[in-house]
């Protein structure tokens, strides 16, 4: 990507004003969802409604065009027919426009030929004037961290800030993305419906968010690419810095066709995705919900430097099912040194499996064993990540104040994911903080909490070594890895 | 390489078995020790060079699939069994070039499957897996965009489900890991280096105790692709 577009995008992102063209009062209306969105998420620019026949819309003043805007326009979004779309964007050139937004579809994407030859006139236009374009034929995009929802659904201002930017060729998939999120309890830095990849496709997606402070885990789903060699490039080169997870779909036969009409570009074959990815340094998943989890494991975990696993449980059951997962990905149940192990051992009377995974039932009265035995595991060699687990069970109830303290200070030194579950209202409140203060990462449900662990060992195992494509023969050089953790505060 | 040019300029699709082996030769890839014999004098002096037992096989540049047209006798192990062998074979095969390819026989149990496609996206793609008549059926096979490195080799070889045949399994001696990964490699590097190639399969690549030999490959062109 030139110098210009991708200093451009810094502004597309982080706008001082929006210009809405196609802002609209009338709610049947997209322009009139975007206005929604712009003024009721939290941004704190100007926002300049175009609109030839309004006065002022949603309180702020109406313009005739963008041109009858005196002062400079960092951000457009465009949202009204296809047709009118070079006009806008010949204006946006002219007027030194730095980003655009085009939530308007009808162009590569139709049958009608038509829709292809506008594609191509809006896209020199842009590439001329280095304007980078997110669409068209998309929602639109959401900065969590500048309070700019430039997409047509106010909604999505619901989902908090955080550290993972989703970057996805599906409106439908970033709304499921966003709304399952809400209900995790997790957050994004960004969410960005790249559409038809007019000038902005994943490739440069991804060199943007290789240095976007607000972002520490990458998010991709993918339906189907065009220029598949650049974006292993631009993945190869943003994994050196920061994790990349991403799912795929059209495998199946049907996903295929879906595809094809749907972005207009050619599906490849699902292995062979699967393989590049891998070859990219990318962490693929299988579905919607492993996306989430392993990205979020990924923006606030450390990294382990090893694959020896402690699984800590209150109960012995989710710890057997947490072994499954951990056995099938590659993760290895440490050995405790003979220190912890006798730790261990003073705690816990000999009823239950003392040795890795640990079977904490027999201490379920004592809250302090509990905490004991965790800060032993914590400080033992073999052990690079912990799984810790604990259903609520009335007599345990002030088990995860007791360790609170301790978790706290420790500061996942090494990632700690757990599955801490009780009846709604009981321990949330408590779990959210410990989240939120970085302690930990929680999941519902055990095998999720192992599969997330499992994804951020694939991130630490991958290989550090990526040559270029084009120089199959040149000797290895070796890259440092840069610990998402330094870059951030 | 003048091997593809020439079936080019002939208007071929592919190439033959022995012209196939002749490019992964050139590549470095381990073959089979095999000549063309187009009568029994050929045949003798072939067989007696090469060693016994040998296998023949019905040669023609059209022959995709010759177990299904029986067109391979095995285990051949004197020259009266050979010469039958011949004429049976060149009763069957149908074009004027009445040549049979004799061959080495190589004895191993593990059967495994390197192969190329190209990708409209990535480009050559290079497979690995299990081999033999099972390939179809198991489909237990694993990829990586070309150009592989060393890593990509050997990390691709693990993740099949039937990895442990490379192990030393069954009295078997553990197969040649790099040896392995320098064929994949090489795979690689032919459908990079060579746009007209279009797919590649080696099935099956054979482990001789340790060491990986191609027993059959099949190179398929097209000269419109790049």
């Amino acid at each position: 990507m030139d110098n210009k577009k991708l200093q451009n995008m810094r502004y597309l992102f982080n706008p001082s004003n929006v210009a809405v063209v196609g802002a609209s009062q009338n709610p049947g209306k997209l322009g009139f969802h975007v206005m929604k969105s712009l003024t009721q998420g939290g941004y704190n620019g100007e926002i300049i409604p175009i609109n030839p026949s309004a006065q002022e819309i949603m309180g702020h003043r109406a313009f005739k065009s963008l041109d009858s805007y005196a002062h400079d326009i960092d951000l457009v979004i465009v949202v009204v027919p296809a047709k009118f779309v070079p006009h806008v964007f010949r204006e946006c050139a002219n007027k030194g426009v730095k980003g655009i937004v085009l939530i308007t579809a009808g162009f590569k994407e139709i049958e009608d030929p038509l829709g292809a030859e506008l594609h191509e006139q809006i896209r020199s236009i842009a590439e001329d004037a280095h304007i980078p374009v997110i669409g068209p034929n998309t929602f639109g995009m959401i900065n969590f961290h500048a309070g700019l929802n430039s997409s047509f659904t106010p909604e999505f201002s619901r989902i908090r800030k955080g550290k993972v930017a989703l970057v996805s060729q599906s409106g439908g998939m970033s709304h499921l993305m966003g709304f399952l999120a809400i209900r995790e309890d997790m957050g994004f830095s960004k969410i960005v419906g790249i559409g038809n990849r007019l000038n902005v496709d994943f490739a440069e997606m991804l060199e943007y968010l290789s240095h976007d402070p607000d972002t520490r885990a990458v998010a991709l789903y993918v339906e189907g690419i065009d220029e598949a060699r650049s974006l292993l490039q631009a993945a190869r080169d943003c994994t050196k810095i920061k994790p990349i997870v991403a799912y795929k779909t059209g495998s199946a036969r049907v996903g295929d066709m879906a595809s094809a009409s749907h972005t207009g570009s050619v599906a490849g074959d699902y292995d062979i995705y699967n393989a590049a990815f891998k070859q990219a340094g990318i962490i693929p998943v299988v579905d919607s919900q492993q996306l989430l989890d392993t990205a979020k494991a990924l923006a606030h975990c450390p990294i382990p430097s090893g694959n020896g696993i402690a699984i800590l449980s209150g109960q012995a059951g989710p710890g057997m099912a947490a072994s499954d997962v951990c056995e099938k990905h590659g993760l290895n149940i440490a050995r405790f040194t003979d220190s912890t192990q006798a730790r261990i051992n003073e705690l816990l009377p000999p009823l239950a499996l003392r040795t890795n995974p640990v079977d904490m039932g027999p201490a379920w009265y004592d809250a302090s064993a509990i905490a004991g035995i965790v800060e032993a595991v914590l400080n033992d060699e073999n052990v690079d990540a912990i799984l810790l687990y604990m259903m609520f069970a009335s007599a345990n109830a002030d088990a995860i104040e007791r360790m609170t303290g301790l978790l706290q200070q420790w500061n996942q030194q090494k990632p700690i994911i757990s599955c801490l579950l009780s009846p709604p209202g009981i321990w949330d409140d408590q779990v959210r903080d410990l989240e939120q203060k970085g302690a930990l990462v929680n999941y519902p449900t055990p095998e999720r909490a192992a599969l997330a662990l499992a994804g951020l060992w694939k991130y630490a195992n991958k290989p550090q070594r990526f040559n270029k494509l084009n120089e199959p023969n040149k000797p290895n050089e070796p890259n440092e890895r840069i610990d998402p953790m330094t870059l951030i505060d | 390489m003048d091997v593809i040019k020439k079936a080019i300029e002939q208007g071929r699709k592919m190439l033959s078995e022995h012209e196939s082996k002749k490019l992964l030769a050139a590549y470095g890839i381990p073959v089979t020790k095999e000549r063309l014999a187009r009568n029994v004098g050929e045949l003798k002096q072939a067989a007696s060079d090469i060693g016994y037992p040998i296998v023949l096989k019905g040669h023609s540049p059209s022959l995709a699939h010759k177990t299904e047209k029986g067109l391979i006798r095995v285990d051949i192990r004197n020259e009266q069994e050979a010469i039958e062998a011949f004429n049976e074979i060149t009763e069957n095969v149908e074009n004027n070039e009445k040549a049979v390819l004799v061959q080495e026989m190589i004895k191993g149990q593990r059967e495994l499957v390197v192969g190329l496609t190209r990708d409209p996206q990535f480009g050559p793609c290079v497979m690995f897996g299990l081999g033999g008549i099972f390939t179809e059926i198991l489909k237990d096979i694993s990829f990586r965009v070309a150009p592989l490195e060393k890593h990509d080799a050997l990390e691709m070889m693990r993740e099949i489900k039937g990895h442990k045949i490379l192990d030393a399994v069954r009295g078997m001696p553990a197969a040649d890991i790099d040896a392995l990964a320098d064929i994949l490699i090489a795979v690689g590097r032919i459908g990079l280096e060579n746009d007209d190639v279009k797919e590649i399969d080696i099935n099956p690549l054979i482990l001789q105790g340790s060491k990986p030999v191609a027993v059959d490959a099949l190179v398929v062109l097209d000269p419109n692709g790049a």
